[in-house]
């Protein structure tokens, strides 16, 4: 588990606290993303939360090529070359040196730690929103199970405020992890995304047998239980992996089957690109970068996969961005569906 | 795709709808512009002297643009100024006296009266520059004293130039006793008159007290006499008309003209008529067309009349119809130098209505006369007048909060401002307290307060709070706490290219280099803060103390109480609760200037004070790597940040207790605080040295209460907890509403960009609805929403410096838009542009 303890004191690492979030749950949100995850999925849009460990990124519009970081880095890790800045991954130590000492934030620190006390105070600054919305904090990553000792303490402590959380899973955590952050979840964002265990190994590194399992373990906890009092699945749509009816449906039948009543919405998330660049800048390669948006189209029908599959229909949701009629890509790129 | 393809996507502007075909025609008419045959240009009216002046410039102080047309101006108005002819005994009159008469006679014997095709109101042209109606030495002494030699003209500049900003006393804002006037009409106003005149003892009757009451009573007679005209007028265009209808419209105007506004109006559109003439004669009283000569709460006082027409069968459309109108009447006020280009609109005059808001004991006041307000609004958009101040508070009813965001989303922001009920309310009787007028701003009245002009509050009927009338930029403070009590930069005149030397102007505060602590330059920043206020109040009393002797308003003193029972003119005090106000600007630079300071020199030692100093003289040339580190690493305000806010607030304490202390010694007017900033942190950028913040000479100061551009990076609730906290908060022993503070009665101008993927779906409207009712609690006095467009994101996409707060949010992905390549960026313009989310 990487919730570290350092002089005593228990810090989770945070990738990012994102405020008025509107996409995270019920309601005006802060979303706090813990960093490290379970799943490797190929679609990931925060790849920077993958790697427990903190990372360097460089933003090359901040840039002012004064060369500080590459006079600090003790690694010698970085040189800032015609194109921009060449970050050594295999060098660099994750010190952190260069962002601090840099004076346009282009070199940035992805993974800080925090505290308990500093994170509860930060994230209910928001309380008078979060009250007059009926939102709340949703706990993500990452996968926030993977720092379970410190997010239980954290979710206990805003319960006992009287704060609504939102426990967003990918589901691959111990049930131990489980235990300790159920009872403190108002609710629970759980992630279910390729029925057939092969195509989820590939697409994300592991099988989804253990995922499945866990499912049914909250479902029977939330039975018992006055909390977790809501559970919302969500699916990413991707294409050419996920974004198929056979998927979709596989996924409602198991739903119908296993978690009749349990289950308040279930939530088709269009596959999204914008995180494109993000991939750039952790020296990564993005197998789908060439892939379009989904057509709106598309959506709906695998919508209206999901609605017949079994489940009740008025729990099925679908989200995000499709492509524009004049897509700007397609236009000049030439790809492949 | 090239930015020329992507800008022709961006669909057009929201256009008018359900409109009839004689709004439309008179609403494209309008438009018309320069094209008109019919205008409401200034025309300038002389007593016939020699020595006489029309315009009057000391109202133009405030306006920097203005500057370098004063002599031009002055000229022009006197050279196109038409003869009036005297009454035989016009020199024997006090000052007061003849101008309430010139203005009558001109206005009632003079300027043309005309009614456009379908108009339902009556009461054109009322634009007029007239004569000062002074005597020859009066003349000359007003002369010396605004343009002689040190006069207030010179002192007016010289505190421009050097990075002050602004002061002088302004006509216009304030909300007058329309209420009253739709009561008792003139008639009762003119015998309240008569019966204060007859009560004065004769020694009275013949000095000060007995002139401005006679100068009242003439002027209370105008509209009566006005309408008399305009209603001979309705009877000649009747008879002429062929269309029967039109014909039976005319008719009854001229049947409503002949009661109101001398007699209180009986039905909705003799309440309009009245209304709409008491209003257009301040603007002539004045010279002075529309700005911040506000409606107050409108949908309360309108509304008995608007119920009781409606329950005798007026057609709510028709209506509405008559609203329609007025609001073409509004407008025309923009015609005052329409031949300036852009059809005179140079900015918007804030002829403001209140809408909704709470009543005695939080009750919401709501009401049908609010939704059609709303209806009128949302037909006739985009229209600049009247501007729509809606009052949000914790009571207010969920349908008009579906109403007021179904505006948002179909207009691409909101064509109204929010105001804030709680927070406002408790800066009104932080004032009470301040200006120990308690028996006039209460609990009991508290709540009918409203804004003027923006958003500057103020009670009504019977306060003039001079809301526009100093502008000061706290950031000269920061400046002369580094330098000592000197301009950092020599001022170089543009005219003649020439330089003054530098000279000690503040405080002398010692070398800030030699300084060993933060407390040590703060010390510095108080003294100086202390002395840039005294200079403004110094500088506004050369104006105030003119105006209270040479221009007074006589008609519009008629509608402010408190003139009466003094025997004062508003521009003398005259008023019940009778303040100006210093808004400051730059308030947000100012803040992170210092928190730079603290960070670069004494913290965490960057650089030493004598090399910050040198940095800002060279404009950050060659210090780039200085000048990105107070941009970047040091706190900002406007994050939600514990520490950073911290010393906000107490920046904000030092200025606004400074400003209490402060009176006219004129006209015994206090001064209150506020955060108005009209344009002039565009304007003023250009005249401030560099800041300690990073900001070069020629880049923007911070607007208002907003933080700088693009320190906002932890969104909205982030950037309102911040306004709120320096505002005070809340609290439950110093609470002055509820447990609400606010230490600027005035309010604050802030603004909040948003995404309109918040506006996507239902769901996502009732988050935003949620975001509203969170503002209520935690945020400002006022707020004005943008929706993020295609042009923001473009000129993003060419300053990404500018731009580092814009976040990009679609499920589950974020990023800050300037941090995405190109390509995608273009593809999220091609989404705002197409609502495509």
């Amino acid at each position: 588990m990487s919730t570290s303890k350092q002089n005593g004191i228990l810090k989770a690492r945070v990738l990012e606290i994102q405020r008025m979030s509107t996409e995270d749950g019920p309601g005006i949100r802060t979303t706090v993303f813990f960093k490290g995850c379970s799943l490797r999925c190929t679609w990931c849009h925060n790849p920077e939360s993958i790697s427990p460990k903190p990372q360097v990124q460089w933003i090359g519009t901040r840039c002012i090529g004064c060369r500080t970081c590459v006079d600090v880095c003790r690694s010698g890790a970085l040189s800032l070359e015609g194109d921009g800045m060449e970050i050594d991954r295999s060098r660099c130590i994750g010190c952190g040196t260069c962002a601090e000492e840099c004076p346009s934030t282009a070199m940035e620190i992805l993974g800080k730690e925090w505290t308990l006390e500093d994170l509860t105070h930060e994230v209910i600054k928001d309380r008078a929103y979060f009250e007059k919305s009926k939102g709340g904090i949703t706990i993500s990553g990452g996968e926030p199970g993977m720092q379970a000792q410190f997010v239980a303490k954290f979710l206990k402590s805003l319960r006992e405020r009287g704060l609504h959380t939102a426990l967003d899973t990918c589901g691959l955590c111990s049930k131990e992890a489980f235990d300790l952050l159920l009872p403190y979840s108002s609710m629970v964002l759980y992630d279910l995304k390729e029925t057939d265990p092969e195509k989820h190994k590939k697409f994300t590194g592991e099988t989804n047998e253990k995922i499945f399992q866990n499912l049914l373990y909250v479902s029977e906890y939330m039975k018992s239980h006055l909390y977790p009092a809501t559970l919302w699945i969500r699916t990413p749509v991707i294409p050419g992996l996920t974004a198929t009816e056979e998927n979709i449906t596989g996924i409602g039948r198991f739903i119908a089957e296993n978690l009749k009543g349990v289950v308040d919405r279930w939530e088709l998330c269009a596959f999204n690109n914008l995180c494109r660049d993000k991939y750039t800048r952790l020296g990564r390669e993005w197998m789908l970068k060439e892939s379009l948006l989904l057509k709106k189209d598309f959506m709906e029908t695998l919508a209206g996969a999901a609605r017949s599959s079994g489940v009740d229909p008025g729990i099925v949701f679908w989200s995000g961005s499709t492509r524009l009629e004049e897509d700007p890509l397609a236009d000049t790129e030439n790809v492949a569906e | 795709m090239s930015v020329s393809a992507l800008k022709k996507d961006i669909p057009g502007i929201k256009t008018p709808k359900s409109l009839s075909a004689r709004i439309s025609w008179l609403r494209d008419y309008y438009f018309k512009g320069t094209d008109r045959a019919w205008n409401n240009e200034f025309t300038s009216w002389t007593t016939g002297t020699p020595w006489d002046v029309q315009f009057n410039e000391m109202t133009f102080y405030i306006v920097p643009e203005a500057y370098m047309l004063m002599q031009t101006m002055l000229g022009s108005y006197r050279q196109a100024a038409r003869k009036v002819d005297l009454d035989k005994d016009f020199w024997s009159w006090s000052i007061v006296e003849r101008r309430a008469w010139f203005v009558r006679e001109t206005m009632l014997h003079y300027v043309p009266k005309e009614i456009l095709p379908g108009d339902l109101i009556a009461g054109g042209r009322f634009n007029i520059q007239s004569s000062f109606c002074l005597n020859k030495k009066e003349q000359k002494t007003y002369n010396r004293l605004t343009v002689g030699k040190n006069g207030a003209r010179a002192r007016m500049k010289w505190f421009h130039d050097h990075g002050y900003g602004n002061a002088g006393a302004t006509s216009g804002h304030l909300i007058p006793g329309y209420e009253v006037a739709l009561k008792i009409g003139w008639k009762g106003i003119h015998e309240d008159l008569e019966e204060k005149y007859s009560r004065l003892a004769n020694k009275e009757k013949s000095g000060p007290k007995g002139e401005q009451l006679r100068a009242m009573m003439t002027a209370a007679t105008m509209p009566r006499d006005f309408a008399a005209g305009y209603a001979e007028l309705c009877r000649d265009l009747a008879n002429k008309e062929k269309e029967k209808t039109r014909k039976e419209e005319l008719l009854q105007m001229a049947r409503n003209l002949d009661r109101v506004p001398w007699e209180p109006p009986e039905t909705f559109w003799e309440a309009i008529q009245a209304l709409w003439i008491s209003h257009m004669l301040i603007m002539s009283d004045e010279n002075y067309p529309g700005p911040g000569i506000s409606f107050g709460r409108i949908d309360q006082y309108l509304l008995p009349f608007w119920k009781d027409s409606i329950e005798k069968g007026m057609n709510r459309e028709f209506g509405k119809e008559i609203l329609k109108c007025f609001w073409i009447h509004c407008n025309t006020a923009y015609d005052a130098m329409i031949r300036n280009g852009n059809q005179g609109i140079t900015a918007g005059f804030g002829q403001l209505i209140t809408l909704s808001g709470m009543g005695k004991d939080g009750k919401d006041l709501t009401n049908d006369l609010t939704y059609a307000f709303l209806e009128v609004i949302d037909e006739m958009t985009p229209i600049l007048e009247p501007k729509p101040n809606v009052r949000l508070h914790r009571n207010s009813p969920d349908e008009l909060l579906d109403r007021l965001v179904d505006m948002i989303s179909s207009s691409q922001g909101a064509p109204f401002l929010l105001n804030f009920d709680e927070r406002s309310m408790a800066g009104m009787m932080l004032e009470a307290e301040k200006s120990g007028i308690s028996h006039l701003i209460h609990e009991g009245n508290v709540y009918d307060y409203a804004p003027v002009g923006c958003l500057e509050n103020t009670m009504v009927g019977n306060d003039r709070s001079g809301t526009v009338d100093n502008n000061l930029n706290l950031l000269k403070a920061v400046e002369l706490a580094m330098t000592g009590g000197r301009d950092l930069l020599p001022y170089k005149n543009p005219m003649t290219g020439k330089e003054e030397k530098i000279a000690q102007d503040g405080p002398v505060t010692g070398d800030a280099a030699s300084f060993t602590s933060w407390e040590e330059f703060w010390n510095a920043y108080k003294t100086q803060t202390e002395y840039i206020i005294k200079k403004c109040v110094d500088l506004y009393e050369c104006s105030e103390s003119i105006r209270a002797k040479f221009f007074s308003t006589p008609y519009l003193s008629c509608l402010v109480t408190g003139c009466a029972g003094k025997g004062l003119d508003v521009t003398q005090g005259g008023a019940e609760i009778s303040h100006t106000t210093i808004e400051a600007v730059t308030y947000a630079t100012t803040v992170d200037s210092l928190l730079a300071i603290q960070y670069l020199v004494f913290d965490e030692k960057k650089c030493t004070m004598a090399e910050l100093i040198e940095a800002m003289k060279k404009n950050w040339k060659s210090h780039e790597v200085l000048q990105a580190m107070a941009k970047n690493k040091a706190l900002k305000y406007g994050r939600d940040d514990d520490k950073a806010d911290e010393l906000a607030a107490k920046v904000m304490e030092l200025w606004c207790d400074e400003t209490w202390k402060h009176k006219t010694i004129s006209t015994g007017r206090r001064f209150r605080p506020g955060m108005l900033s009209w344009n002039y942190w565009a304007g003023d950028g250009y005249i401030m040295a560099a800041s300690a913040d990073g900001r070069e000479k020629g880049q923007f100061l911070s607007n208002a209460i907003c933080p700088t551009n693009g320190a906002d990076i932890n969104g909205p609730t982030a950037n309102t907890n911040s306004v709120g906290k320096v505002l005070g908060g809340k609290s439950e022993t110093a609470g002055c509403w509820e447990d609400y503070v606010n230490r600027l009665p005035n309010g604050a101008s802030h603004t909040i960009t948003f995404n309109p993927s918040i506006i996507k779906d239902p769901e996502h409207r009732e988050k935003f609805k949620a975001f509203l009712r969170g503002y209520t609690e935690n945020g400002g006095t006022a707020l004005q929403m943008n929706m993020l467009d295609p042009e923001i994101l473009l000129d993003a996409q060419k300053n990404p410096q500018d731009y580092r707060h814009l976040l990009v949010r679609i499920t589950g992905y974020n990023a800050y838009f300037t941090t995405v390549g190109r390509e995608l960026q273009n593809e999220v313009i091609q989404r705002v542009s197409h609502n495509a989310f």
